[in-house]
């Protein structure tokens, strides 16, 4: 029997699958409520596309800004292009438009862009200090995966309901402090009945809220699985990327805080969260823990070293 | 990659394809009765190793197994690592089609060991209107493409665009690649 390598996860993609299913029953349910309660729903829809294209098309220029990562050119930083452009080619994939640089301690790294061709991936001078070449080069393959796997695209069309709900919450408390439902329902006589509805909307609104950030950060955290993977099959080298989550996340608790601050607004982006102890629950976590990484990339390391390479 | 790949993350490497790598022994042979093109007798495998045992011991597999066909097709051959870690199978053989026999026998082996997608690319030496220039494969998208050196480190586009030219004509499958 011929063995071919696979670069896929069954129980991961399993599991990418039954989020999706289950943030698609999220979607009925939540239009279901909508339209019981007579809310207009392509109104809250088209709303929620438009703040989802925003974060589509900005969402490169919105991490940038709030990282302040500067793009740097080839003459200015050589290694790490050459490195990316080599990694780009390995992957079959263009080489990404920006490569920035955070001017911080903090080692960290971040790729976004809606599609490979408007890509930005950022490296911090602290991870480039801190690091030696082949977990840099194993970074950077993390980052170029999360590119290829459409991860700006996929998170946010998926984070739609979330938008959505969010969108209609505001709403909902706007509308509830000004009265406004209230006083039409007086008019019409039937103000109790109506009022029911609205507190059934208003928990509806929350429960779909709460379920879908559950789902996104589920789905989040399995992206960062398959960012590991697809990173360590690119350079073929997964106790490379182990080693450099252990630093960074070893550092992240000798970094002052005002460091981790300019980082951690772009959080989901990140390699690894800029995060000090046990502030978030494992449940609303972008990310899985270090260690659940690594545990998962020293099984992959098991199964090359097998022979039966990313095979599962 | 298609949109299922994208949602669930799955990075599947192109097989080494038989039929298309094939194709340019045909084409090299009908090109060659042109006096604009000449086979070099040389080629290479290229790849990136992955770090774990099976590349740690690669190199002695690939001389017991090139050892075997150098007997019987007297194909020579050299393993070398590059400044990028990137490992070279380099062969010598005046038949072409030993060469490309002898590279797709080295790609089946890693690949047969589960590591097709360490396989980058294969590189074939020609002469295309009296300058040197190569022929790539590349395993990532299981295409051809051409390449030609200007000087140091440019690229002599226009003759690539030609090579590419020739080869599209004897239906080898030929990507663009101009970039750099």
């Amino acid at each position: 029997m011929r063995q071919r390598s696979y670069g896929r996860d069954s129980g991961l993609t399993l599991r990418i699958t039954f989020t999706m299913m289950m943030l698609a029953a999220l979607w009925v349910v939540f239009m279901g409520l909508l339209f019981w309660a007579g809310i207009p729903w392509m109104f809250v829809l088209m709303f929620a596309i438009i703040g989802a294209a925003f974060q589509y098309f900005g969402s490169d220029k919105l991490v940038l800004m709030s990282t302040r990562a500067r793009a740097v050119t080839a003459h200015e930083e050589p290694k790490l292009h050459a490195t990316i452009e080599r990694l780009s080619q390995m992957a079959d994939m263009p080489v990404p438009k920006k490569i920035a640089i955070m001017e911080t301690h903090v080692p960290n790294a971040f790729a976004t862009g809606r599609n490979p061709k408007n890509t930005v991936i950022a490296v911090s001078r602290g991870l480039l200090d801190r690091l030696t070449d082949p977990e840099i080069e194993a970074v950077l393959g993390h980052e170029l995966t999360h590119v290829k796997n459409r991860d700006v695209a996929v998170m946010t069309w998926a984070g739609l309901i979330v938008i959505a709900a969010g969108f209609l919450m505001q709403w909902l408390f706007i509308i509830g402090m000004f009265g406004g439902f209230g006083r039409e329902d007086r008019r019409e006589g039937g103000g109790g009945n109506m009022f029911m509805i609205m507190i059934a909307v208003y928990i509806g609104t929350y429960a779909v809220y709460f379920l879908a950030q559950i789902l996104i950060m589920a789905l989040s955290r399995y992206r960062e699985y398959a960012a590991d993977r697809g990173g360590a099959m690119l350079t073929g080298a997964p106790m490379q990327l182990a080693s450099a989550l252990a630093k960074i996340s070893n550092d992240m608790y000798r970094i002052p805080e005002r460091d981790l601050r300019q980082v951690e607004h772009a959080n989901a982006f990140m390699l690894v969260p800029a995060l000090k102890g046990n502030s978030m629950a494992r449940m609303f976590s972008s990310h899985p823990t270090t260690e659940a990484r690594i545990e998962r990339l020293q099984n992959m390391q098991q199964d090359m070293e097998r022979g039966t390479p990313f095979r599962i | 990659m298609g949109i299922f790949s994208a949602i669930f993350g799955h990075n599947k490497p192109v097989a080494p394809e038989r039929e298309k790598f094939f194709s340019i022994i045909g084409a090299a042979f009908e090109l060659q009765g042109n006096s604009d093109f000449r086979l070099r007798e040389k080629a290479g495998l290229v790849m990136n190793p992955a770090e774990s045992q099976y590349f740690d011991n690669l190199n002695s597999e690939l001389h017991n197994l090139l050892s075997v066909s150098e007997r019987s097709t007297g194909t020579r051959f050299e393993i070398a690592d590059d400044d990028y870690g990137t490992r070279w199978a380099v062969l010598d053989d005046q038949d072409f089609e030993d060469l490309v026999t002898t590279v797709h026998m080295i790609a089946e082996t890693v690949a047969d060991h589960g590591y097709g997608n360490r396989l980058l690319a294969s590189v074939f030496a020609v002469e295309f209107s009296r300058r040197d220039a190569y022929i790539i494969y590349n395993y990532k998208s299981g295409n051809f493409y051409p390449f030609a050196t200007a000087g140091n480190h440019e690229r002599d586009n226009a003759l690539e665009l030609r090579l590419g030219e020739a080869l599209k004509a004897m239906n080898v499958p030929v990507e663009r690649r101009l970039e750099n």
